[in-house]
């Protein structure tokens, strides 16, 4: 550790030397966000394509996966608010320019619709599901199919649900992508952290994003063509990932001294090994090479690259957010 | 394609190329092999970041708690993670890559692992008294004619041939 003394008249914990209030919540609640995007645009494009037979997993089973994961990220959310009883404030106005405005009411859209999807495709979760060895997601399932019968008012919004397949997919389309680059821009918003302080965060973080839920949709697809269509839909990310962090660098390094000494973070302190050690190396170039041989026709089991794309995934949040309080324009 | 799964290396031939290995390692990042070591340096970072008071008072914390450079920040734990990658890209490369436990058929899965971690467990704490495991203390020190390497490598071979018999039932 670099010792450093400062000597100031200013008393603001957490934020002054360094800026230390963020935690794992948020790399936590910004990982699933950026998967829950990639489920819930896979599962639109492909179903406004007319694919719904030819992928059914990334169409009816995986987005199944987006509310429980975005439930998860807002309890993460929650336990980091001070005032946690306040939250539904964000909801009484919307700002244009706050891109925290933006994230609350997306989420706020997306939520329910990212609910009703699966619900319309209740009974193809069910049958995949059927026979696994965890039984408590199938009792679950029928449950709910139980519930369908039971109460009218269940199988109305049941109907209703299948109906709407086809506007829901449309809106959806858009706000998995608001909510994609929401994850990145809300960070790139802050003009006083040098590292997250670049445009190229939100395009980056909804790549990554959408990377994450090929992977997941891969890593649950029983089809072998459909495994092989995802797996070759993510090395396309993780290429164009590559690309975008070697520019989001190159943009560092013809920038202010701030910002140069952000990258300098990356290209021999702190953060080096980590970052191109385990995220670069490990979360993408790794996975990428167990893809291209699988597409050459080797025997791959699939879950290897899926995990460690989703290791990467949620590295690279808790490495950029964990980086970024500490870069600073205080020199 | 055709079935590669059963085809191995000859082993005299992976073993003079293994040899090659330990001498690109000193080239290139002036120590040996190891495989220990980078489960030691995990071992000291975790705990000097969960029990900072714990490690300071420890005789075997102590010099990881007070170095100035995280404890993880060693050849060995890189060595390690591109073991673990190259082992699986070369088992998909032969067709072995799968995910499985493979074990004797007059046991099961479960003892075949319980078995694992109980030897695995002996083969850390052994490998921190012996100061090494067989490729740190017997290969590499093999490699610059330690006396100690080739003494380990003798006692790890023999002790492992003597003890071997007690837990046949285990394989065959």
């Amino acid at each position: 550790m670099k010792e450093e003394l400062f000597v100031s008249g200013r008393d603001i914990p957490f934020i002054d030397p360094v800026l230390h209030i963020w935690h794992w919540q948020i790399p936590l609640y910004l990982f699933v966000g950026g998967l829950a995007a990639g489920l819930i645009f896979f599962a639109s494009y492909f179903f406004l394509k007319g694919d719904e037979n030819k992928y059914p997993v990334a169409v009816k089973i995986a987005p199944f996966l987006a509310p429980i994961v975005i439930v998860l990220g807002l309890i993460a959310l929650v336990v980091d608010l001070r005032h946690p009883a306040y939250f539904w404030q964000l909801y009484t106005n919307f700002r244009i320019v706050s891109p925290m405005s933006w994230g609350a009411w997306t989420l706020g859209a997306i939520m329910p619709l990212s609910i009703l999807w699966p619900f319309s495709y209740i009974y193809d979760i069910k049958d995949y599901f059927d026979g696994r060895l965890c039984k408590m997601p199938f009792k679950l399932i029928s449950w709910v199919i139980k519930m369908i019968d039971r109460y009218w008012i269940i199988k109305w919004i049941y109907d209703w649900s299948i109906k709407l397949r086809k506007p829901i997919a449309i809106i959806n389309l858009v706000l998995s992508i608001v909510l994609g680059v929401y994850t990145g821009i809300l960070l790139s918003a802050f003009n006083a952290r040098p590292l997250w302080n670049t445009s190229i965060l939100g395009p980056l973080f909804l790549v990554s994003g959408i990377s994450t839920g090929a992977a997941a949709i891969m890593w649950m697809a029983k089809d072998h063509n459909e495994k092989i269509a995802f797996s070759k839909i993510d090395l396309m990310l993780i290429g164009v990932e590559l690309f975008f962090i070697i520019h989001m660098f190159m943009g560092f390094l013809a920038s202010s001294a701030v910002q140069q000494e952000a990258a300098a973070l990356f290209l021999g302190g702190e953060f080096t090994a980590v970052f191109w050690g385990f995220f670069v190396f490990a979360g993408l170039i790794f996975p990428a090479i167990m893809e291209i041989m699988e597409l050459y026709g080797y025997k791959i089991p699939i879950s290897i690259p899926a995990f460690f794309i989703l290791f990467g995934g949620a590295l690279f949040r808790f490495i950029m957010v964990d980086a970024g309080q500490i870069t600073r324009f205080l020199y | 394609m055709e079935d590669k799964s059963k085809k191995y290396m000859n082993p005299y031939l992976a073993g003079v190329i293994l040899g090659f290995i330990i001498m690109a390692a000193f080239f290139f990042s002036g120590e040996g092999i190891g495989g220990s070591g980078a489960f030691k340096d995990v071992v000291k970072t975790t705990v000097t970041s969960v029990a900072p008071e714990y490690s300071v008072n420890s005789h075997y914390f102590k010099s990881a708690a007070e170095s100035e450079k995280s404890p993880i920040k060693t050849w060995l734990v890189f060595e390690i993670l591109g073991v673990l990658m190259g082992a699986a890209i070369s088992g998909a490369f032969a067709g072995r890559l799968t995910l499985k436990v493979e074990h004797s058929p007059k046991i099961t899965s479960k003892t075949r692992i319980i078995f694992a971690i109980l030897g695995g467990m002996l083969f850390g704490i052994g490998s921190q008294l012996g100061r090494g495991c067989t490729s740190g203390a017997g290969l590499s020190g093999m490699a610059v004619m330690s006396v100690s390497g080739f003494l380990a490598v003798g006692v790890i071979f023999g002790s492992g041939y003597l003890f071997a018999w007690f837990f046949k039932k285990l394989w065959i």
